[in-house]
Formats: structure tokens, C-alpha cells, sequence
């Protein structure tokens, strides 16, 4: 029940009507309008970072009570519509405000990591959270930090699956971001610092060694 | 293999336009949900109105830059292959929840005590069902899932809810209660769509009660199901979500792709705004009163 406890707080920051239809969704699914509850959801995620960042762990219990209540998916569907939906239009977004568009990424990530089909992830979303990540790593994207930040974050938190599921695109994503690493001219040290440690993350495995996580994380201590 | 690659197909399609290729089912008075994906009450009359709103209104619209040959001809609405990120999920859950029991099968069959088992609850009639011969298993996993399919659109109905709580398992007898066929048996295309076909008239049997007042309705349905029972008989019967929605157009060979992304009735239906629906409501009033 900790989880509900996580949920309760995060639906906090959501006005009375919306937070009760929210707890709603989460005990009796069946009562609610669940594609007004998705896009409750995607709205928010796309104007709060850090609620991008949990959303992910809602939208599962939601998944599994509707599953439970009466064995639908329409949650899930309406909320893979909606993610559709933004995906197509994101480089719009993206152009419209950076922060949004981070956002979106944040989550699309966090639904992937969350949300399992029979214990996979979702074939259908591993492209697309690929092409969003590569889009992070483009050069102009790369002078960001704001959006560097989110791709090693993304990568810290989900490399693994998703090497899995394609190794080939992560291969692909890797030479652009070591390119960037080395070639770009435009990266501010923070940038390069976060890159490095990505590229040393991945390759020990998706962990840093000990030495690796003192270089990078106890300097400050010190 | 082949889903990695058509997982790349998740770019350019519409989201909203699968619903438009699949509306009132045979049986669709007796779904557990209604056309907004969500449960609806029992006696709910608005459903199969809304379907038939929806057959009306949204198939013969194309509605968006979707090429001609992304279309059946035949039919008036677009049948896509994966129309969006929620059918194709629905489409992975089918096919691992496929291989999955395709393995517990093979363990069962292993264990030896499938056959045991196999005998004390079959029906012991005069089909191939008694006679679980490991090598003669169905693994093609395009035919096991579009069973699978079919299989969903069955228990997807409140009849079915109503079947398995009023007969327990252990008190279902054989040639008088509805059992699933087995997927995993060889089976002609045509032996297997006449099992499904059987199962689903014997499940009628706990349909829900009519209620007054949706004569209409009733109607309606039973002009459905004869349209069924002609494509049956012909052998061509696809799931039902396709063949229903176009009864017209579809008495022709079956022209929709084995493994269109249809999903399961339940997951199927997709929520409406609640203005459409308004809007297609009124529309289905107006058409009743034309003598529609």
C-alpha cells in the first residue's frame, strides 16, 4: 500500500474534481470516463517535469484495477492514443517550448518502463521512445542541457530493456552520442561530463563501477 | 521477427479511424462494455444504438489522408493492418498471451495428465476433440491467434459472465454446456469457425434478459444474426468486429486481412467525446424516424 500512499501525493497537485476522479479511476475504473482520465494525465505530464517523471506508476495501477475490475484495456488504449497522438506532433512541440517537450519524453519513457504486456515491455512504444531519444541526440538538442539531461536520465533509467528489446538502434544511438561526445563543438562541459558518464554507464553494463561512481558523484564530497 | 518490424508502423496512422472499421457486433446487446470501451450497465439500451450509429455516420467517411489502397474496397471503411499503439499493444498481449499458453500446453501435454483430464470434462462427441495427439498440435501462431480472437469475442459477453458464474466448472456437462474450443487442435478453417459458432449460439442461452421498451433492438439483433448465419454457412466467416460492420459488402470472399488489428470486442471500443456521441444519437433518432 505504499504505492497508493506515492499516488495519493502525486495526485495532490490536481484540483478537488480532478483528484476525485482520479482516485476513482484507481479503486473502481469501471465508474469513470477513462479516456478523460488519460488525458487528465498526459495534460499534466506534459506541464509538470516532476510529475512526468512518476506518472508512469498511476497510470500501471490504473491499468491492473481496470484489468481486474472487468479484464478491459480501455485505459490503456486511450492512453497509448494520446501518447500517439503528442509523438506525431512533436516536433512541434518541441519547437513550441522545450520544457514540454522534455516533459513528453519523460513520460513516454516512464509509461515504458512502467506499463508491461505480460511482463514485456511494449513492442509498440520501443521505436518510438528510440526515435525520441535519437532526437535527443541530435546536435541541436545536444547544446541543450536542459534536453542532454533528459536523454542520460532516460538512459540511466530504461537503457537496459530497451537494449534489449533492439540492440542494433541502441548501437546507432550510441555512435551519435559518442560522435557528439567527441566532435561537437557546442557542448558545455556539463553536457560532456553527463555524456561520459553515459558511455561509461553503458558499457559496464548498464552500472558505473565504484571508481566510476566516485569520479562522477563524490567529487563535491571531497 | 516480423512484429519488430511492423511495430515501425506506428508513425503516420490515425489514431481514431480503427473504430470507425468495427462497430455493432451480432451480439452486441449482450457486450460487457459499451461503444465508450467502458462497462456498461446490463440493461444499457443506448449501445447497440450507438453502434449502429457509428456504422452509419463515421465508416463511409475516409476520414483522413490514408491512401485508397489502405482501404478494403469492398467495404466502406478503412481496415488498417495496425491502426494505432493501442491496438497494437492489444495485438502483442494477444500473441504473447498466445505463446504462453501454447507453452503451458506443451507442459500439459508432457505431464502426461492432459489426456486424463482431457477425458473427464470433453463432451465425447463425435469430433477429433479426445484425441490430444501431441504432433498433431496447431502452432502457427497467425491461426492460434486469430482463434484466440475469436475465443475473446466469446467471453467478452455478459452472457459468458453470466455462464461461468451460474455453472461452476466442476458441474458443466458435457453436450449440454458450452465449452471453448481448443485452439491448440487441428482443425480445418471451416471446422474451426462452425465450433466457435455452435459455442457462441449455446452461450445465447445465458443472455441477459431482454427488456421491455427495446423492441428495436431485438429486432435488429436477429437481423444480424441471420446475416451471420449465411456467412457462416459459406465457410467465410471472419471475426465477427470485421464481417458485422459491413454485412452488406462482405458476402464476397472475406477480403479482410487474417490479422487486421481488431483486438477483442471489449478493447476494441474506444471512448467517444461525449459531443460525438450526442451527435451520433441524434443522428441514429433521425434516421428512425426516416424508416431507417
Amino acid at each position: 500500500m505504499e504505492n497508493s500512499a506515492k499516488d495519493d501525493y502525486r495526485i495532490q497537485s490536481f484540483d478537488m474534481e480532478t483528484q476525485k476522479l482520479l482516485k476513482t479511476a484507481l479503486k473502481e475504473p469501471g465508474a469513470v470516463d477513462l479516456e478523460k482520465v488519460s488525458n487528465v494525465i498526459v495534460d499534466q505530464s506534459l506541464k509538470d517535469h516532476v510529475f512526468s517523471k512518476e506518472a508512469g506508476r498511476i497510470c500501471y495501477t490504473i491499468v491492473q484495477a481496470e484489468a481486474k475490475q472487468s479484464n478491459g484495456s480501455a485505459f490503456r488504449r486511450s492512453l497509448l492514443n494520446r501518447l500517439q497522438q503528442e509523438f506525431k506532433a512533436r516536433e512541434e512541440t518541441r519547437e513550441r517550448s522545450l520544457q514540454e517537450w522534455v516533459c513528453y519524453v519523460t513520460f513516454i519513457c516512464n509509461i515504458f518502463d512502467y506499463l508491461k504486456v505480460n511482463n514485456m515491455p511494449m513492442m509498440a512504444l520501443v521505436h518510438p521512445v528510440y526515435d525520441c531519444l535519437f532526437r535527443l541526440a541530435q546536435s541541436d538538442s545536444l547544446k541543450n542541457e536542459e534536453e542532454v539531461d533528459c536523454l542520460v536520465l532516460q538512459l540511466h533509467r530504461i537503457g537496459d530493456q530497451l537494449e534489449r528489446m533492439n540492440v542494433q538502434r541502441m548501437d546507432e544511438l550510441f555512435c551519435l552520442l559518442r560522435d557528439g561526445f567527441l566532435l561537437h563543438d557546442g557542448l558545455s562541459s556539463m553536457a560532456r561530463l553527463l555524456l561520459l558518464e553515459i558511455l561509461e554507464f553503458r558499457a559496464g553494463g548498464w552500472k558505473l563501477s565504484d571508481t566510476a561512481q566516485k569520479y562522477y558523484y563524490s567529487e563535491v564530497a571531497d | 521477427m516480423s512484429f519488430r518490424h511492423r511495430s515501425r508502423h506506428y508513425d503516420d496512422r490515425r489514431t481514431d479511424d480503427s473504430r470507425s472499421s468495427r462497430g455493432a457486433s451480432r451480439w452486441s446487446h449482450c457486450r460487457k462494455r459499451g461503444a465508450d470501451g467502458n462497462l456498461r450497465p446490463q440493461d444499457a439500451p443506448d449501445s447497440t444504438v450507438f453502434d449502429d450509429a457509428g456504422k452509419g455516420v463515421k465508416s463511409r467517411i475516409h476520414p483522413d489522408r490514408r491512401p485508397a489502397s489502405f482501404t478494403t474496397p469492398e467495404s466502406a471503411g478503412p481496415v488498417s493492418r495496425c491502426a494505432d499503439w493501442g491496438s497494437e499493444v492489444e495485438q502483442e498481449e494477444i500473441r504473447s498471451g498466445v505463446r504462453r499458453d501454447m507453452q503451458r500446453y506443451r507442459r500439459r501435454i508432457l505431464a502426461g495428465d492432459f489426456n486424463e483430464r482431457e477425458r473427464k470434462t470433453s463432451s465425447g462427441s463425435s469430433d477429433s476433440r479426445d484425441s490430444p495427439i501431441p504432433a498433431e498440435m496447431e502452432t502457427d501462431e497467425v491461426v492460434l491467434m486469430r482463434r484466440q480472437k475469436q475465443i475473446n469475442y466469446g467471453k467478452n459477453t455478459l452472457a459468458y459472465d453470466r455462464y461461468i458464474q451460474e455453472v461452476p466448472k466442476h458441474l458443466r456437462q458435457p453436450g449440454i454446456h458450452p465449452r471453448t474450443p481448443n485452439k491448440f487442435k487441428k482443425y480445418s478453417r471451416r471446422s474451426w469457425d462452425q465450433q466457435i459458432k455452435l459455442w457462441r449460439v449455446k452461450l445465447h442461452a445465458w443472455d441477459p434478459p431482454v427488456q421491455e421498451g427495446s423492441d428495436l433492438q431485438a429486432i435488429e439483433e436477429i437481423d444480424l444474426d441471420e446475416i451471420m448465419e449465411i456467412e457462416s454457412g459459406t465457410g467465410n466467416s471472419e471475426e465477427s468486429g470485421a464481417t458485422v460492420q459491413y454485412p452488406k459488402a462482405s458476402k464476397g470472399p472475406v477480403t479482410v486481412p487474417e490479422d487486421s488489428c481488431s483486438g477483442t470486442p471489449s478493447k476494441v471500443m474506444k471512448t467517444e467525446a461525449a459531443f460525438d456521441l450526442e451527435m451520433c444519437l441524434n443522428e441514429v433518432e433521425d434516421s428512425k424516424l426516416l424508416g431507417l
